[in-house]
């Protein structure tokens, strides 16, 4: 920032609708959105003027809560076990498919395809694959031998999981694999050639080459996806609601039980404000992360 | 040196092998969907299954075009204008956010860039109880509006932090010597940087349609009238009463992504742009 244009005041002008509208409908309700959690609203006393407040009290009773440890624990483990495999198998593909001949690139385009259909679609697309009847997991499954009765895999809680969590790493790896890909494609050929050259095979190459020249975009795909599953919602929704037994309980399906189901506004409140807090850690971090590489 | 080719033809067959192996793997679902959209309802459960719809039919479109649970075309009209004004309302206000963010020396730049930031990864229920009050209060609830508002908010940071790097990678100079020969800022905006960053604008408009169009937590917490619905709302209700309807449902499905799949056929380029811009230099 050497030289500054005349005018600079101008320049708050072209910031301010935005910024205003954000301030609208994002940073003012999160600022209401705090002060329910400190207050006890519920259906009953929504619409009353002086609603009691409570301090942390709901924070208390939430985090004493089986529920939210249940949760908690659900999205924990929701988080990990798609980020490993869309990773890996993101990776995998940005790899596989670094060529740039026309027939690779075609693929690639279309393996983009699941990340941008809407998630309610992919989720009824999962429930279709994971049907008890009619459920092509199933019939494979018999096919092959591996069972001997269909599985009801969203009617029980251990499978419902493992159903969700792949159906949400389907929809995340072409994420992983266009951050990835665009990584590699800055690495320049010679390092491979030179390496090549001095007998390193393809293990080394990968490990002393390929990963220490794109750590900024692993980085950021691992943050970025990181986030945005651990605030998943719609997908886990329209699948499973949360069932069976609450076994699929994200926090994010959580806190909306307690406000739209239950009516227990602050309950919900609270819940999205730790799960917000939770996210604004791990933003802040690759904030941190990231700014030593980008000059803001 | 021969035997140096043939070994790298070899390993190039397997790598191709395996990339349409992997690539299989990964579209098989929309096949799955696809084929069994063209399915009748009773082939659906043979075992084992089809992989090709041996007497395809079209009776699932039929059916879902005339059913009277939801009407498919208003869901998808109620869609097409959420998406559209919630683009140009979003793609607007982000791409001059953006100039002044990437041309301008603002007080707070840091923060002003790290709110936008931060509101990218904020968890969508954080908002949704109390812009469910406001919009009640607002007299929005149940409008149009209030699905429009909600969901611009998800493509305003995405567009604003992407575009920011469109602009910051002009050159300085060709907007200063627009200055220079008289332009005024916005005249210089309007006439040199906007045609040099199309392609960034592309993405805006693109992605602040697709995340308006797969919204369904918005619409479904703050419209309650099922003709102002969007499509992806109808389709959730829809699919708790088809039971196990999966040919319907998935004809459901098709319709629902036809507009998204032409969009990504016709500006597939900008999407994977965006897609890099907006998450690796955000």
């Amino acid at each position: 920032m050497k030289k500054v244009l005349k005018g600079d005041r101008v320049g708050y002008f072209y910031i301010l609708p935005a910024l205003l509208f954000m301030f609208l409908f994002i940073f003012f309700p999160v600022i209401y959105n705090t002060i329910i959690s400190l207050q006890d609203v519920t259906v009953s006393t929504l619409l009353s003027e002086d609603k009691a407040f409570v301090g942390l009290a709901n924070y208390i009773s939430v985090l004493q809560s089986k529920e939210f440890l249940n949760s908690l624990t659900v999205t924990v483990i929701f988080t990990i076990a798609c980020i490993v495999f869309q990773f890996f198998f993101g990776f995998l593909l940005a790899m596989i498919f670094k060529k740039n001949t026309r027939p690779f690139q075609l693929m690639k385009a279309i393996m983009m395809v699941p990340y941008i259909i809407p998630a309610t679609v992919n989720a009824i697309l999962w429930k279709f694959f994971f049907a008890t009847k009619g459920g092509i997991i199933n019939e494979a499954l018999l096919a092959l031998g591996l069972i001997k009765d269909r599985i009801g895999w969203l009617n029980q809680p251990k499978t419902a999981v493992v159903s969700i969590i792949v159906a949400n790493i389907w929809c995340g790896i072409p994420f992983f694999m266009i951050l990835l890909s665009t990584g590699l494609s800055n690495v320049p050929k010679d390092f491979y050639e030179s390496a090549r050259m001095d007998g390193a095979n393809a293990f080394q190459r990968l490990i002393f080459i390929t990963i220490p020249n794109i750590k900024t975009s692993i980085q950021a795909s691992l943050v970025l996806g990181i986030v945005y599953t651990f605030r998943c919602y719609e997908l886990v929704y329209v699948m499973t609601a949360g069932g069976p037994v609450d076994s699929t309980q994200l926090m994010t399906l959580y806190s909306y039980k307690y406000s739209f189901v239950t009516y227990n506004f602050s309950q919900g409140a609270t819940i999205s404000n730790i799960l917000l807090l939770i996210l604004l850690a791990v933003g802040l971090l690759y904030i941190k992360m990231m700014g030593k590489d980008e000059v803001m | 040196m021969a035997n140096y080719t043939k070994q790298k033809k070899i390993s190039a067959f397997f790598l191709n092998l395996v990339a349409i192996l992997l690539f299989v793997v990964m579209i098989f679902p929309l096949y799955w969907m696809i084929t069994a959209s063209f399915k009748k309802e009773v082939d659906i459960f043979l075992s084992p299954p089809q992989f090709f719809p041996v007497n395809p039919s079209l009776q699932a479109y039929t059916a879902q075009l005339t059913s009277n649970v939801f009407d498919i075309f208003q869901g998808l009209g109620n869609s097409m204008f959420i998406s559209c004004v919630t683009m140009v309302l979003a793609a607007s206000l982000s791409i001059l956010a953006a100039y002044g963010l990437a041309r301008f020396r603002i007080h707070g730049k840091k923060v002003i860039l790290l709110l936008f930031l931060i509101s990218q990864m904020l968890p969508q229920v954080a908002t949704l109880v109390p812009n469910f009050l406001i919009f009640k209060s607002i007299g929005l609830y149940n409008t149009y509006g209030a699905s429009i508002f909600a969901d611009a908010t998800l493509g305003i940071p995405f567009c604003v932090l992407m575009m920011r790097t469109y602009f910051l990678s002009v050159s300085k100079e060709i907007d200063e010597a627009a200055r220079i020969d008289g332009c005024t800022s916005f005249q210089s905006f309007v006439r040199i940087m906007l045609p040099i960053c199309s392609g960034g604008i592309a993405v805006s408009f693109v992605f602040s349609f697709l995340f308006a169009y797969s919204d369904l937590i918005y619409s479904l917490t703050y419209i309650n009238d099922s003709t102002k619905w969007p499509v992806t709302v109808g389709i959730y209700n829809a699919i708790g009463r088809y039971g196990t309807a999966w040919s319907q449902a998935m004809a459901f499905g098709m319709i629902t992504i036809l507009p998204i799949l032409l969009i990504f056929i016709f500006m597939q380029k900008y999407i994977i742009e965006g897609l890099t811009a907006g998450s690796v230099k955000g």
